[in-house]
């Protein structure tokens, strides 16, 4: 079976070592300072083997001008950065990285006008996980430029600036920790949050299995998002030849289109 | 350039805003807005609102600020010209394929970038500007010294909230309504959830994070010396009652900061109103500080409606009487208050109520009942008859 490029990104340090050898992965990093929604964050000397780097923060003023310094300091062995705030993109620019840049504008770029846009200034950009199968096919079809596909992971579907289970934990003198779980009480769907000192991340009980995505044309890579997975799921999801619908059956919102008017309206 | 913001959901909560003091309005058409279910404006009631607008010299936005899925590509840009020529004044947009559909084919609009587009350092405001957009509406989650930076180093148009609904997100990235209802949030179907509770782990107390409402009042001179261009109010789907309380108050507000009167007392009486009207509370959020549990709710919807909006005025009538259209139960003997358009709010004991037929009744019970009211003044139409719960004198 035909397979794409794989970035994977990186929850436990173990499964680097684990991986390593493998040509066809590329490691990515969710680095200190610049990122949400992560049990474990990697300073930048902690990455030693060619990388590329997460950073998925929205920054505020004094935030874009650390992530200045840092980018403009960043060791030759850091070969890519995948990022969500166009700030962050305008200082590449300015400063003229000469690393692969890949936006994630997460919840964005549902279109193909939108990604051909953004690909006038970046190397790619991640197509929005949250349109259907269709509708990514039909954005690879128009791409200029080769792009990324988040094939596999629990989804971020939720940003919040605020410290959610810091002010629960004041609120009702309780002791949540930094990772929680969530079930709404109409519906009992169940998620999964987290917390760092920059706001808080609700993500998807379930990861999505995007796996029927690894074969498709125009790719850079297909993502694999290895929060919460353990290495032998991860090494499996890598390794397997079929797309594991049994252990994984989440098809996220890839296969129903969402609905937006309860009314009709013209 | 100062300018008071206000929603409209459809023509009538349009044409209040702009009586009740609104320098501009912000409307979506049927499609391609992020209120998918407020009842919005046809192509025609677009125009109606422009015409309407232009005649009182004030301005019109309109919101394209959907995040495209590639089926709404079709008829963008033939969308676009026609609210080129409708004439408006700014479309609200946050996908760069509307920025990029208005740039390839010269469409003579003015862009501003919409709240979704998450902008908190001036290098994103910077960026878009490049690309022509106008003013930037700022992220919710922004600082005063984030304003203040971003106004310094792009000296662009900043557009910030200064009332209502604040979502828990960093707006536009939030998903939660798509997946557990399959609404979606970015194409303008947002199911709340963030208003919804939660268990968490095997705690008793039930999670929230539900934020309590936006309300800048207090800082409304502040930011405008350090250069807020545009003060926002949310709420497209809000009733004419809320938009008229808002903006009313509001417009005092903004007008004793320019004449240099303004007092404590004329806060706190205005935030008074406005939260009654809004049925929840509301604070400042990000400007002054980091929010913390403070700034939330913890037990689901904490919103205590009333009744206090008990009528609108359709029309002065000769003896001393006005129109009123009741929206609320209301009975002699009811202290009241009459406020609108141009006019402070005068305190109003009712002695008589008249229906429809000019006959004398002791309650108007019905929704929507004709009634007549004597007064002792000329009172515009528009103006509005509410409950009289706070009393000004109290706050001197």
């Amino acid at each position: 079976m035909k397979k794409n490029k794989t970035l994977l990104l990186v929850n436990s340090k173990s499964i680097v070592d684990k991986l390593k050898e493998e040509s066809s992965i590329t490691f990515l990093f969710p680095v200190k300072g610049f990122c949400v929604g992560f049990e474990n964050l990697y300073d930048i000397s902690e990455i030693s083997i060619d990388s590329y780097i997460f950073v998925n923060r929205i920054l505020d003023n004094a935030g874009i001008e650390k992530f200045r310094e840092f980018i403009k300091n960043i060791p030759n062995n850091i070969k890519g950065i995948v990022f969500d705030d166009i700030g962050v993109l305008n200082v590449l620019i300015k400063e003229n990285i000469p690393i692969t840049k890949i936006l994630f504008l997460n919840h964005m770029n549902c279109n193909y006008e939108s990604i051909n846009a953004y690909l006038e200034y970046v190397d790619s950009a991640v197509i929005s996980p949250d349109i259907t199968i269709d509708e990514i096919k039909e954005i690879l079809a128009y791409a200029t430029k080769p792009v990324v596909l988040y094939t596999f992971g629990h989804m971020n579907i939720m940003y919040s600036r605020r410290t959610l289970l810091t002010n629960y934990n004041k609120h009702f003198n309780s002791d949540v920790g930094k990772l929680a779980a969530l079930e709404e009480e109409m519906q009992k769907t169940k998620f999964k949050i987290i917390e760092n000192e920059h706001g808080s991340v609700i993500y998807t009980n379930e990861p999505f299995n995007g796996l029927v995505l690894r074969k498709e044309d125009n790719v850079l890579f297909n993502l694999i998002n290895g929060v919460f997975l353990s290495d032998e799921e991860i090494i499996n999801i890598i390794n397997s030849e079929n797309n594991l619908e049994n252990l994984y059956p989440y098809k996220y919102l890839s296969e129903k289109k969402t609905i937006f008017k309860l009314k009709g309206e013209e | 350039m100062i300018e008071l913001l206000a929603p409209a959901g459809n023509l009538e909560r349009l044409k209040i805003a702009y009586l009740y003091g609104a320098d501009a309005c912000y409307i979506g058409g049927y499609n391609y807005s992020l209120r998918a279910n407020a009842i919005n404006f046809s192509d025609k009631e677009l125009k109606e609102a422009c015409l309407f607008a232009h005649n009182l010299n004030k301005k019109l936005y309109v919101t394209v600020n959907i995040v495209l899925h590639n089926s709404d590509l079709n008829g963008l840009k033939e969308y676009l010209i026609e609210l080129e020529n409708i004439g408006v004044d700014a479309v609200i947009v946050s996908d760069i394929a509307v920025i990029k559909c208005i740039k390839d084919n010269n469409i003579d609009l003015e862009v501003h970038l919409s709240t979704q587009s998450s902008t908190l350092n001036y290098e994103a405001a910077l960026f878009y500007k490049e690309l022509g957009v106008k003013r930037i509406v700022l992220a919710r989650e922004s600082s005063r010294e984030d304003i203040k930076c971003i106004k310094d180093k792009t000296g662009l148009d900043l557009e910030c909230f200064i009332q209502g609904a604040m979502c828990t997100s960093i707006s536009g990235k939030c998903v939660l309504s798509n997946v557990t209802t399959n609404r979606d949030s970015n194409r303008g179907g947002c199911a709340q959830i963030c208003r919804w509770t939660f268990k968490i782990d095997d705690k008793e107390e039930i999670f929230s994070m539900t934020p309590k409402d936006l309300n800048m009042s207090i800082y409304l001179k502040d930011m405008m010396d350090i250069g807020v261009n545009s003060f926002k109010v949310e709420g497209r789907m809000r009733s004419v009652y809320y938009i008229a309380t808002v903006i009313s108050e509001y417009r005092k507000l903004f007008d004793k900061i320019k004449s240099n009167t303004l007092t404590e007392a004329d806060i706190l009486y205005s935030n008074d109103i406005i939260n009654r009207c809004a049925n929840r509370e509301s604070v400042p959020q990000f400007y002054d500080k980091f929010p913390t549990h403070e700034e939330q709710y913890y037990l689901g919807r904490e919103e205590v409606s009333n009744q206090d909006f008990l009528g609108i005025v359709l029309k002065n009538c000769e003896d001393n009487k006005i129109l009123v259209e009741q929206r609320n139960y209301f009975k002699i003997g009811d202290v009241v208050e009459i406020f609108g358009p141009n006019m402070e709010p005068i305190t109003y004991t009712i002695n008589k109520i008249y229906n429809e037929d000019f006959e004398s009744v002791d309650v108007a019970r019905h929704p929507r009942m004709l009634t007549y009211l004597e007064v002792d003044r000329i009172i515009p139409e528009g103006a509005m008859v509410r409950l009289k719960v706070f009393d000004k004198n109290s706050y001197l």
